[in-house]
């Protein structure tokens, strides 16, 4: 055994009619990792130019603000296809609408698009809702029709543009500037604004709720009185 | 002749090492959010770092399936895929030891656990794929001239 790989070290065999196959292969392995290096290299950074929708500011990580005058800043990273998001809005969303229209509370919405193909198409939607001051309503619809996901996986397409826009105008937009935003796309670029930033915030999950900078618990999340107790102990009633 | 199993064992080595490499390296590359957060949960690097790490691994892992594949410098790409695995072992241990509430992330899917609980079987499984795949990078850097490679053989191994 010794013998033969000592042997091996100095007598390769060759094959001359291989060498220009191997290097066209290594060149194409090396153009492949490059590139994709490249793409997601430049892909992934936030654009400073793509449209973004009303009560969106930089400062805030191209989160829809609302209240932005509020004391008490609650940030919220959801993805409207995760379906721990819809757990903690069955469990929360009628208190934090309550909380956002009395006006006691800076809401800044942070929807993700990582969980399904069609996250982005959601968020974009959302965003074109918000447009038409109807962002809370079409958040809180979005999430009343997540599908089951028993039914449809978390990770398959469920929603078109279509029925985003049936979903816009079931609570209330009338606007045609509505439907021409879904249609459109014209707030996908913002997606990706709002992934990068929660990539340098460190946001490793959804549901993500931070209250004044502090990012709660998940079991808080889940809990309907530990929620509440979080923003009554803020002086919130 | 009698060693040629030696060969096919290197082909499926390859095989299986590439594959895995490959598929972790698509599931990953497919969705970014979710790769530069994998990284991240595990505490190791500061954020910027592990973004840039994160968008980079996925492609790193696809390059080494796609020469273990082919069979182009086996034995220079089981060493670094070898290197890759001790540092996922490490990395899964110290989350492990720091208790921290992750899922792998290896294969996509990664981020803070669910429930924002820690699983010691989700640690124990990836440590033990890791140490087989380990196992596997060892024999190919033994024996890296397998059948249906486009490395010039030499003698010992035909």
């Amino acid at each position: 055994m010794a013998d033969k790989k000592k042997k091996s070290k100095h007598q390769p065999v060759k094959k001359q009619g291989d060498a220009f196959t191997r290097y066209l292969v290594i060149g194409m392995i090396a153009l492949i990792v490059l590139a994709g290096v490249g793409a997601a290299l430049a892909k992934n950074h936030s654009n400073s130019h793509a449209p973004v929708p009303a009560s969106v500011s930089k400062a805030d990580g191209y989160g829809i603000s609302l209240n932005p005058t509020a004391k008490v800043k609650v940030d919220m990273f959801e993805d409207f296809r995760c379906p721990n998001c819809k757990n903690f809005e069955a469990v929360n969303n009628t208190y934090v609408n309550q909380l956002v229209r009395e006006g006691k509370i800076n809401a800044v919405y942070h929807p993700m698009s990582f969980i399904a193909p069609d996250s982005a198409i959601a968020a974009a939607a959302a965003a074109c809702a918000a447009d038409q001051g109807k962002f809370l309503e079409m958040h809180t619809a979005l999430y009343a029709n997540q599908p089951d996901s028993s039914v449809t996986p978390e990770n398959t397409a469920y929603w078109t543009n279509a029925q985003l826009i049936l979903l816009g105008h079931s609570v209330g937009i009338t606007s045609k500037t509505f439907d021409t935003c879904v249609n459109s796309g014209k707030y996908i670029p913002w997606t990706k604004n709002i992934a990068a930033d929660a990539a340098a915030r460190n946001i490793n999950g959804t549901p993500t709720v931070i209250v004044n900078g502090k990012t709660l618990p998940l079991a808080t999340d889940y809990d309907a009185k530990a929620f509440t107790k979080v923003f009554t102990d803020l002086g919130i009633k | 002749m009698k060693e040629s199993w030696k060969s096919w064992l290197t082909l499926l080595g390859r095989l299986l090492l590439g594959g895995v490499l490959l598929a972790a390296g698509y599931l990953k590359a497919k969705n970014p959010t979710e790769a530069t957060a994998s990284v991240r949960v595990y505490k190791l690097l500061p954020v910027g770092a592990a973004n840039i790490f994160g968008y980079c691994l996925p492609w790193i892992e696809i390059g080494l399936a796609l020469l273990l594949i082919v069979g182009i410098w086996v034995r220079q790409v089981s060493v670094l895929s070898g290197a890759l695995m001790v540092l996922f072992i490490f990395a899964v241990g110290q989350a492990w030891a720091r208790k921290l509430a992750i899922n792998c992330g290896c294969f996509g899917n990664g981020g803070v656990s669910a429930d924002g609980k820690v699983h010691p079987g989700v640690y124990l499984t990836e440590i033990l794929r890791d140490i087989g795949l380990t196992v596997v990078a060892g024999y190919l850097y033994r024996f890296p001239h397998g059948k249906l490679g486009l490395d010039k053989a030499e003698v010992s191994d035909i």
